[in-house]
């Protein structure tokens, strides 16, 4: 347990030297060495989807980071891209692929991938080679071997790459991991895990009629239709599944948690309700951990044919307490055993907050006071930021590549998740338990 | 005459259903169109929602005095609405009234388009778009509809504002009632935006942002204007405002038109004309 009181400033010292990044800022800041001779990074986003656009957002609000060419191969996300940016007073250069953005971009420094999943590794490696940083989002590929060749090009290259598992770098999930699991030990020993992302039934993407690609662009580009194009998601060439999709982000978090990856994998999953899809629309999944202590289970599900109501999050639970994590801090929550010692001191660090009951001060054995029933205790983390949830793990890019920060995502540790629910999925069309080694998990 | 085909479809977003008609178009493509309504509806409430602890509108509300904070084209927009509607009503609507539950005086902002961001003067930036936000999503829902081709539409947040399209064939416009279910006042509309505030459904929940005094009306207001925007932040401030400061507020605007159903006789304040009476 922790002994010493922290200040203000100490607690906000030893957060961000655990990787923690700016706590409590009200404005986005970046520091150390610039990247060119004015200072500013010149970024170009590859994809300019839903995922682009909220990785967009957060850019634009960063110091120092300039975008100048935004690339999609579907002219109507470009056109509304370029009128977008204009409305904010950002020029940029569009192009329809990855090659005509490397032709003509002579002062990049970094590219952000949010294109579909299959398109990742041939745009990451691509730009990795012509010496660029590269921000990529997950899933890392939806191959094994396409996210493999990643870790090999950074390696290569000597260039960055950092994947978007954004909660990574999210002050709050950093802060539960290193102060209140590792310091101060908090839920005991663990023992389980859960996770979810349930979505409600919705119809598949569509497109403005007058919008649609012709038939042999969309072959150009791997598609057989616009249909697979706007829900590229679905398919097997294409994407990964809701496994992929949602699951990434929470199973990346049950090994950066546990701190290591599973020895097996089972799962049950199938394409219960969209018959025009070729991912699982519904999967339960359980890994088992090889902790010191003893095994730990973690149970995830994503289903996507049924209400969402719940929410998502991550829930650790251990033998004294439990933490219930997600981006949405209304859905975290912290939960003390009876058998759990005192968490008196954290609150005093400043750790915890008391939402009810409080602290009770340890009565002498022999005496006891009575009064009106009291409140069970329940707490939450008393640490939030003030940003977009995706901005500081691109701020935590732009200062790796300045040089005053080390990546909190590369893409060999990504690599370590990307496996295990590539293996999920394969538990689910082999019906039977895998086994997964340490050594298969590193790239 | 046959009723024309409508496609109905509904969305939970921003503590309220949202729903959307679609007349004129073939089934399949009018649910994807509204899906891409709704997830408009969605980009915007996680910008837009003071409940959310990342959104643009609770960073917004941690600002000190003299800090900036760059904002996204929505949000941006939005507060500019915002702002014209503050003082197109000399003050009646004010999209940080409900500070003032928490605060002595009204916090002050200014925006500052040359650099997209809003800088907080004073006091804690607390807004509530309750009564904008909704109105403006539906604005921005109508954009693309009408960018996917669907012009003949009925967009509906939560029940108290609409947007018309263009009317379903064959007819003079969205049959609206003002007031309960099949309300005998009902109008044909088509092309405009309409907006009802009371205090019925979530008691006193308006306050007067130049007083700090809960709305003085007791009656229900509805308000007509081209954006449901603008006549989401018209009805609201007409729960605050006399009638001869409404009749002052709506003649700055020949958009813009109030009905008022006061000891069960109605009033009509403002220079738009009375859209036809339906049913």
């Amino acid at each position: 347990m922790v002994n010493q009181p922290v200040s203000r400033r100490e607690f906000l010292g030893t957060t961000a030297a655990a990787g923690a990044g700016l706590m409590l800022a009200t404005g986005a800041k970046v520091f150390g060495q610039p990247a060119t001779a004015n200072g500013r990074i010149n970024v170009a986003l590859v994809g300019f989807g839903a995922q682009g656009r909220v990785l967009l957002e957060s850019l634009l609000k960063i110091d120092g980071i300039r975008l100048v060419a935004i690339c999609d191969i579907w002219e109507y996300a470009r056109t509304y891209g370029e009128r977008y940016l204009k409305k904010l007073g950002v020029e940029v250069r569009a192009y329809e692929n990855y090659e005509a953005l490397l032709a003509g971009e002579k002062d990049l420094q970094a590219v952000i991938v949010a294109c579909p999943d299959f398109w990742h590794a041939p745009v990451t490696n691509a730009c990795l080679k012509a010496g660029l940083h590269v921000y990529c989002e997950k899933m890392m590929s939806n191959t094994i071997e396409d996210a493999r060749s990643m870790v090999q090009t950074m390696r290569e290259t000597g260039r960055l790459l950092q994947i978007g598992h954004q909660r990574r770098s999210n002050p709050r999930y950093v802060f539960a991991l290193n102060r209140l699991i590792r310091e101060a030990k908090l839920c005991g020993r663990l023992t389980a895990a859960q996770a979810q992302w349930n979505r409600a039934v919705t119809e598949d993407f569509g497109w403005p009629k007058k919008s649609a690609m012709p038939p042999a662009q969309l072959a150009q580009y791997g598609y057989t239709d616009m249909h697979q194009f706007r829900n590229w998601r679905w398919f097997k060439n294409l994407g990964g599944g809701p496994l992929s999709d949602l699951g990434a982000h929470q199973i990346d978090i049950f090994n950066w948690w546990f701190g290591t990856t599973p020895r097996a994998v089972l799962a049950s999953g199938g394409i219960d309700y969209y018959q025009n899809h070729e991912w699982y629309d519904n999967a339960m999944v359980i890994y088992e951990y090889p902790l010191p202590d003893g095994v730990a289970r973690a149970f995830y599900q994503v289903q996507t044919t049924t209400s969402a109501g719940g929410g998502y999050f991550e829930y650790f639970m251990g033998d004294e307490g439990s933490i219930r994590m997600s981006e949405n801090p209304a859905l975290s929550a912290i939960y003390c055993e009876a058998r759990a010692p005192s968490w008196d001191d954290l609150v005093q660090k400043n750790y915890l907050r008391a939402k009810t009951g409080g602290p009770t001060p340890t009565p002498e054995a022999t005496k006891v006071d009575v009064r009106e029933t009291a409140q069970l205790a329940e707490y939450e983390m008393s640490v939030s930021f003030n940003k977009a949830l995706h901005q500081p793990h691109l701020e935590n890019f732009f200062n790796a590549i300045r040089g005053s920060a080390k990546l909190n995502c590369p893409a060999d540790e990504a690599f370590a998740s990307e496996y295990v629910i590539h293996k999920a999925n394969a538990a689910i069309a082999a019906q039977k338990t895998i086994f997964i080694t340490t050594q298969e998990t590193q790239a | 005459m046959s009723e024309p085909e409508i496609h109905i479809f509904n969305h939970h977003a921003m503590a309220t259903q949202f729903q959307v008609r679609i007349a004129r178009a073939e089934k399949t493509y009018a649910a994807q169109t509204a899906q891409a309504a709704f997830a408009l509806a969605d980009e915007l409430e996680a910008q837009l929602s003071r409940f959310r602890a990342n959104s643009e509108i609770s960073q917004i509300a941690r600002l000190l005095p003299g800090e900036k904070l760059r904002l996204c084209e929505p949000v941006l927009a939005c507060l500019t609405i915002a702002r014209r509607m503050e003082f197109a009503t000399r003050g009646a609507f004010s999209a940080t009234a409900a500070a003032l539950k928490n605060q002595p005086a009204k916090p002050s902002w200014v925006l500052v388009p040359a650099e997209f961001s809003i800088r907080c003067d004073s006091g804690r930036l607390e807004f509530d778009l309750g009564a904008i936000g909704k109105g403006f999503a539906l604005d921005r829902m109508a954009e693309l509809l009408r960018e996917w081709e669907c012009r003949s539409f009925l967009l509906v947040a939560g029940g108290s504002s609409i947007l018309a399209g263009e009317a379903p064939a064959g007819t003079a416009g969205w049959d609206c009632g003002l007031g309960d279910d099949s309300s005998a006042r009902r109008h044909w509309l088509a092309n405009v935006s309409l907006s009802g505030s009371g205090l019925a459904v979530k008691g006193a929940h308006i306050f007067d942002p130049r007083t700090g005094q809960s709305a003085r009306r007791q009656n229900r207001v509805w308000a007509l204007a081209s954006t449901a925007a603008e006549s989401d932040a018209l009805s609201t401030a007409a729960m605050v405002l006399d009638e001869i400061e409404i009749t002052g507020v709506t003649g700055k605007n020949p958009d813009w038109l109030v009905l008022l159903n006061e000891d069960k006789e109605w009033r009509q304040l403002g220079g738009r004309a009375v859209p036809p009476t339906a049913g």
